[in-house]
């Protein structure tokens, strides 16, 4: 039974669903305006809803004014990202479609 | 209107000024149409009764090519409401029945049978919740799995196959669990005397449908008003009161419940000076505020409503009422039930047809699938390559896959361990749910209340019960997924 806790403890820490970084870094847009991204979460192939519950939780983690970074290739999440910042007291900054995916910049706004 | 959305910037790498060919996402796509049109015309060229199962396919093309374009998922309707509060969704399928349910009302004036009302029961609340409790983990419903599998989301795939073995398994198998059937369930199905090879009193699913369903009845809001009038039952018993006015309702109360608040704090109003003009342009701006998804409902809704149609046109025109007949003239035998039928909705559905998938490959392997009321005596197993709704769910994949890579929104992915336990698990229980409660969100909702049969609302409140308990419980497991890592809060 241990060794059955241990393998699946394994098996979760094998590979995380989403990374979270909470470093502050400068980010610009692309049509030059720089913006102090507060929280990254890195969702890249999570599916829903479990971006949109993590946009929540890291909304609800942040300061009026801080910048979100959310990153995913999951085109559901991404339609539904700026209704949800209307409802959140945030604001939809920008959805950058990439090769890899997405980077959405929500910011904080209350 | 101000500006409160934010900007779309495409930063993809590939060169926009190489001509439309070169770019690969683009060829890709013209080669997925191609194959669709040749297959299309190589099936007409060997008998052009064909054309019916080319119909499925065609359509199939357009419901994959919208759900894609409005990333039309009922599951998100359901949780994205509960989990985080946005009506997006939920307003987009009240667009998209209300349109269904006029287009459909016209069909019926026209003559042509729709859709066989639904026998109402507790089996649709019941049934309609656990399937609403699957698609929370496995993130999408029936029609959201296909179209995401589309955009090459390998998670979604599963889903499927989990459906598809979890329904034939489910309806096919006898075990312990039959004495758990109410005794009156059993008398009632030995009394209909059904052929001694479909063992009706054998099988849990059988006693269910021969002793259970079959004793209960089902009404359009027109029958139960008994309307004779061909265009007051149509448009305003059937569209009006079991459609368009409950619909209208929900949206009243989303924006009521969801979306006043914010939109008021926007627009900076004070709730005591709005007028009713201020509520209205707010509900339009709550209809608005996913465009993609308000011209999805459009588009969802009025070819489901001309699938109906040209379906009708079809089998009026052959002179059948199944597509079993038409495959047992053309010499497609095996795969009939022993009425000479097969599955064969005339609109959009979704989850039988991959019953009857799970069901074909299980017979391959030598299980006996037929002694069943399910396949035996209503569905029957054809073969995939025959089977015309299941070309409508291949079309449907097809369809989302075109438009994916026309959008650059096609990417494989490989699901982790954990999303594939859950879209195993969760296809699973959407399965047998789908089975309870005969059908899944479209065939037991979208394409029910749209077609004047009230018992779908009762689909859609268990599905929304589920979705409300598989929200709290997912939002337990991601609590608890954060407490296990500290650098990995979710």
């Amino acid at each position: 039974m241990k060794q059955l806790v241990a393998l699946w403890r394994k098996w979760l820490q094998r590979r995380h669903e989403v990374i979270v970084d909470r470093k502050r870094r400068p980010v610009e847009l692309p049509w030059g305006e720089v913006v102090q991204v507060s929280h990254t979460a890195d969702c890249m192939g999570a599916a829903c809803p479990r971006p949109q519950l993590i946009t929540m939780r890291m909304l609800e983690d942040m300061q009026k004014g801080d910048v979100l970074e959310l990153v995913s290739d999951n085109p559901t999440t991404v339609e539904t990202i700026p209704a949800l910042a209307m409802v959140l007291s945030s604001r939809h900054l920008a959805t950058l479609h990439t090769d890899s995916g997405w980077r959405i910049y929500l910011r904080k706004e209350e | 209107m101000n500006n409160e959305s934010g900007v779309y910037v495409d930063l993809t790498t590939e060169n926009k000024s190489s001509s439309w060919w070169a770019q690969s996402a683009n060829r890709y796509a013209a080669t997925i149409l191609m194959l669709v049109v040749i297959g299309s015309v190589w099936a007409l060229l060997i008998d052009s009764r064909w054309i019916y199962l080319l119909v499925y396919v065609w359509f199939g093309l357009a419901y994959g090519m919208f759900l894609q374009y409005g990333r039309f998922c009922m599951a998100s309707a359901v949780r994205d409401l509960f989990a985080v509060g946005v009506p997006r969704m939920a307003v987009g399928i009240m667009i998209g029945i209300s349109l269904y349910s006029l287009i459909a009302a016209a069909v019926k004036v026209g003559g042509f049978h729709t859709v066989n009302p639904h026998p109402l029961g507790w089996h649709i609340i019941i049934g309609a919740f656990i399937f609403g409790f699957g698609i929370i983990f496995t993130g999408g419903c029936a029609s959201g799995s296909l179209y995401k599998t589309g955009e090459g989301n390998m998670g979604s795939a599963l889903v499927i196959l989990s459906i598809s073995f979890s329904q034939a398994i489910f309806v096919a198998m006898s075990g312990w669990f039959d004495k758990l059937v109410p005794a009156s369930w059993v008398a009632s199905a030995t009394a209909k005397a059904m052929p001694e090879e479909l063992s009706v009193t054998q099988g849990w699913f059988d006693i269910f449908t021969a002793g259970y369903i079959w004793d209960l009845k089902g009404a359009t809001a027109a029958d139960m008003l008994d309307v004779s009038n061909p265009l007051v039952a149509s448009f305003l018993a059937d569209s009006f009161l079991v459609t368009i006015l409950p619909a209208s309702l929900i949206v009243v109360v989303l924006y009521v419940y969801y979306f006043r608040k914010g939109y008021m704090r926007r627009q900076k109003l004070q709730r005591s000076v709005m007028r009713m003009r201020d509520h209205l342009s707010g509900i339009w701006a709550m209809i608005t505020s996913s465009k993609n998804t308000a011209i999805a409902g459009i588009g969802l809704g009025v070819f489901a409503g001309l699938h109906v149609w040209v379906t009708g046109l079809l089998r009026e025109h052959y002179g059948i009422f199944n597509f079993g007949e038409l495959l047992a003239d053309m010499g497609h035998k095996t795969g009939l039930s022993i009425q000479d039928t097969v599955f064969d909705p005339g609109y959009w559905y979704i989850t039988t047809q991959e019953a009857q998938w799970g069901a074909w490959v299980m017979e391959k392997a030598g299980v006996g699938m037929r002694d069943n009321i399910f396949f035996g005596l209503e569905n029957g197993v054809p073969s995939p390559l025959i089977n015309a709704p299941g070309f409508m769910s291949i079309g449907i994949i097809l369809g989302a896959a075109i438009l994916a890579l026309l959008r650059r929104e096609f990417k494989w992915k490989r699901p982790s361990m954990e999303t594939a336990i859950f879209a195993l698990v969760g296809g699973c229980l959407m399965g047998i749910g789908a089975r309870i409660a005969l059908g899944c969100n479209i065939g037991a909702y979208f394409a029910t209340v749209s077609n004047g049969d009230p018992s779908g609302w009762l689909f859609l409140l268990g599905m929304v019960a589920g979705g409300y308990v598989g929200v709290k419980l997912f939002n337990l497991w991601l609590s608890w997924r954060a407490s296990q890592f500290d650098d990995c809060p979710l």
